[in-house]
């Protein structure tokens, strides 16, 4: 080697003042690049998650409300009421939550960026919600031709109350649904920012969530 | 004096319900009991659910980047002879 080389030899000890360079012959192993604080979630799906707790504490106000009458109540249902169509509903349950199916895949869809395949449960999404809400629809009118109406006793009151809430929280999520459906046809969610569908698809849950609840306590027990 | 002997004990508190064994009593305990627990359940819930949202991101962020067929170059002072 020539006598002002400046290649370094591989047995010399680096000098203390010697300049560490990683890839020409200094400095330790390469430091991994600094992780950003991402956080957890956006700012709508925290709000989404509060405005669910909320919605939670609301319909366990009218199950407590509910179980005042039913538990305190010796005979139920109360004599001469119309009896709840249990076997229909039944089924329409199992519609439900088949939504609730297709809605998780309508979601793990948009995460991948597959647009035609989450326009597409989407779509499922809202045809068996409207289902959903005919079935009940045509048993309510069925319960009120029968004579079971808000007024007509507790029992009635109780009913309309729990189902008629519920009801028109899923014909609100259905609104929702379909400006989602609208919004995902011109391209406003991607892999990496879908919010809109992510907060869409945890109210629709919820609301799928809470139903099993409602028709084991009202037409059940 | 008279009149005090007379007069009749009144009900003034509107919710209170009569002994145990009585089935209004019993609907109140129950629904006051669901109603005290379900404040426990949704905060755990949320709970639950930022935790596991956490636990996530925190895989997600010591999952190498890029295909995961690629092989990770390994910089080793051994290795390069350095």
């Amino acid at each position: 080697m020539a006598k002002d080389s400046t290649a370094r030899k591989l047995d010399e000890r680096p000098t203390l003042f010697e300049v560490k360079r990683p890839g020409f012959g200094g400095g330790g192993p390469p430091t991994p690049p600094v992780q950003p604080n991402t956080p957890l979630g956006t700012n709508a799906w925290l709000g989404t998650v509060m405005l669910l707790g909320a919605e939670a504490m609301f319909f366990a106000g009218l199950v407590g409300a509910f179980l005042v009458f039913r538990i305190g109540s010796p005979v139920w249902p109360p004599p001469f009421q119309p009896r709840l169509p249990t076997g229909i509903t039944g089924f329409n349950t199992v519609i439900l939550l088949a939504s609730a199916v297709t809605m998780q895949l309508a979601l793990q869809a948009g995460r991948r960026g597959d647009r035609a395949r989450l326009l597409r449960l989407l779509s499922w999404t809202a045809l068996l919600g409207a289902v959903f809400l005919s079935v009940q629809g045509y048993e309510w009118a069925r319960l009120l031709h029968f004579g079971l109406t808000v007024s007509s006793s507790v029992y009635g009151g109780l009913f309309y109350t729990l189902i008629g809430f519920h009801a028109a929280h899923v014909f609100g999520a259905l609104i929702w649904l379909i400006v989602v459906w609208f919004n995902a046809r011109q391209g406003k969610y991607t892999r990496q920012h879908h919010t809109g569908l992510q907060t869409c698809s945890m109210y629709w849950i919820f609301v799928v969530g809470v139903w099993p609840v409602l028709y084991g306590l009202v037409y059940l027990y | 004096m008279a009149l005090l002997a007379r007069a009749a004990p009144s009900l003034a508190c509107a919710v209170c319900v009569s002994g145990s064994g009585d089935g209004a009593a019993d609907g109140y305990n129950a629904s006051v009991l669901f109603l005290m627990s379900t404040p426990y359940l949704v905060v755990g819930a949320i709970a639950g659910g930022l935790f596991l949202t956490y636990r996530r991101a925190q895989k997600r962020r010591e999952k190498p980047e890029g295909d995961g067929n690629a092989m990770t170059l390994a910089w080793k002072q051994e290795e390069s002879g350095r």
